[in-house]
């Protein structure tokens, strides 16, 4: 009935960093999706549906920054995370994933979480696959850098 | 072969084919740096992987399920929408081409008549400047009365009135004067309301409006303007 509900959630969740505006991001995404079925060509139905999330993601984020017009969100984050650093290994990793500039984050949460191939993350993020790869392994060293920053803050 | 993070990765990933992991496989056998490098990064994604993955919960299923419930009559209606409004258009469409072809039938019988009435024949039934005259005069005639006005205060003085047979009935002409020409003005009464025009054909000037239940067809040779002085003092 609403297939990959799961795996959308997971990556509004990720995104947008928290349940409360996760639930609002996917709602609207399956609305899209509903709406904008024609859309589809066969192929992939996950890719597909998170796609959309992603996409819903991006004009979600667009209209929160300009009613906010201040800072950022990811900056916030950002010295939120680094304020609590004592926080034990996965908490600590978490923050450092919360903390990726989104463009980095949502490419890796479709890889790690999703164990996508580069080929399916370029078209759901529509990117070519040099910029996934490129993406991606900058995202794994900032998150080891902030994770070995935040560890040692930590003890 | 080069230790490149680049291949590394891609080994991690599962990104390369059967000849290229072989290499990679032996490589790492040799290089110190490239193991560590690896050993360092299945490590971090192990730990990714241990994070949670945040399912939907039950609520939102079910608020994603009622707001697809609520979009469904609202697509199907928008579908019956869409073809009901195409059909609109094609029927008003054809109406209006029907009616525009109706039109210009009559503008062309318009400008026959007007031609044949200054061929020396036929102008007028009731030669007469008299509005008092002109009008009883159709009593009998038509199955209405036309208005009658007399314009030559203006300087458009009436010339008299006759019976002509436009459109597939009798209709009122009453014949105006302006120096030396000759202004027709056709009247009958029509169901139609409101829509007006003015074009040039076989170089006379046509004008066509519609008031008080009456359709009215005035043609002169002259300009457009000065017709349409007429009709505004009618």
């Amino acid at each position: 009935m609403l297939p990959h509900l799961d795996a959308a959630h997971n990556l509004a969740r990720w995104l947008t960093g928290n349940g409360h505006d996760a639930e609002d991001v996917v709602q609207e995404a399956y609305l899209r999706a509903y709406r904008f079925f024609d859309g589809f060509h066969g192929g992939d139905g996950r890719a597909w549906v998170l796609t959309v999330v992603r996409n819903t993601f991006l004009t979600w984020r667009r209209r929160e920054e300009r009613s906010r017009s201040t800072v950022p969100l990811d900056e916030e984050k950002h010295v939120v995370e680094l304020v609590a650093s004592d926080a034990g290994d996965t908490e600590a990793l978490t923050g450092c994933i919360e903390a990726l500039p989104p463009e980095f984050r949502e490419i890796l949460v479709l890889r790690e979480f999703e164990e996508m191939p580069y080929r399916q993350i370029a078209e759901v993020a529509g990117l070519p696959q040099g910029t996934v790869m490129s993406r991606l392994s900058r995202a794994r060293q900032r998150l080891e850098d902030c994770v070995r920053k935040k560890m040692r803050a930590a003890r | 072969m080069t230790c490149s993070r680049e291949t590394i990765e891609s080994f991690l990933d599962d990104e390369l084919d059967a000849s290229a992991r072989v290499q990679v496989e032996s490589h790492l056998a040799e290089c110190g740096a490239c193991s560590e490098l690896l050993g360092r990064l299945s490590e971090q994604q192990a730990q990714i992987r241990l994070l949670p993955y945040y399912r939907a919960s039950d609520r939102l299923r079910g608020a994603v399920r009622a707001r697809l419930r609520k979009e469904r009559p609202r697509r199907e209606w928008m579908r019956w929408g869409a073809l009901a409004a195409a059909v609109l258009l094609v029927v008003a469409a054809t109406w209006m081409w029907r009616r525009g072809a109706e039109r210009n039938l009559i503008a062309q019988e318009i400008v026959s008549s007007h031609v044949r009435s200054l061929m020396g024949e036929h102008l007028v039934d009731v030669p007469s400047s008299d509005r008092h005259t002109v009008k009883p005069w159709f009593n009998g005639k038509l199955d209405f009365s036309p208005e009658v006005k007399d314009l030559a205060t203006e300087g458009f003085p009436l010339i008299g009135g006759r019976v002509d047979y436009v459109g597939g009935r009798r209709v009122a002409v009453l014949v105006y004067g302006k120096d030396k020409h000759t202004i027709n003005l056709y009247l009958w009464p029509t169901a139609e309301d409101g829509g007006g025009s003015t074009f040039s054909q076989n170089g006379y000037s046509v004008l066509h409006w519609t008031r008080n239940g009456m359709s009215a067809w005035a043609i002169s040779d002259l300009p457009p303007s000065e017709l349409e002085r007429f009709r505004n003092l009618l």
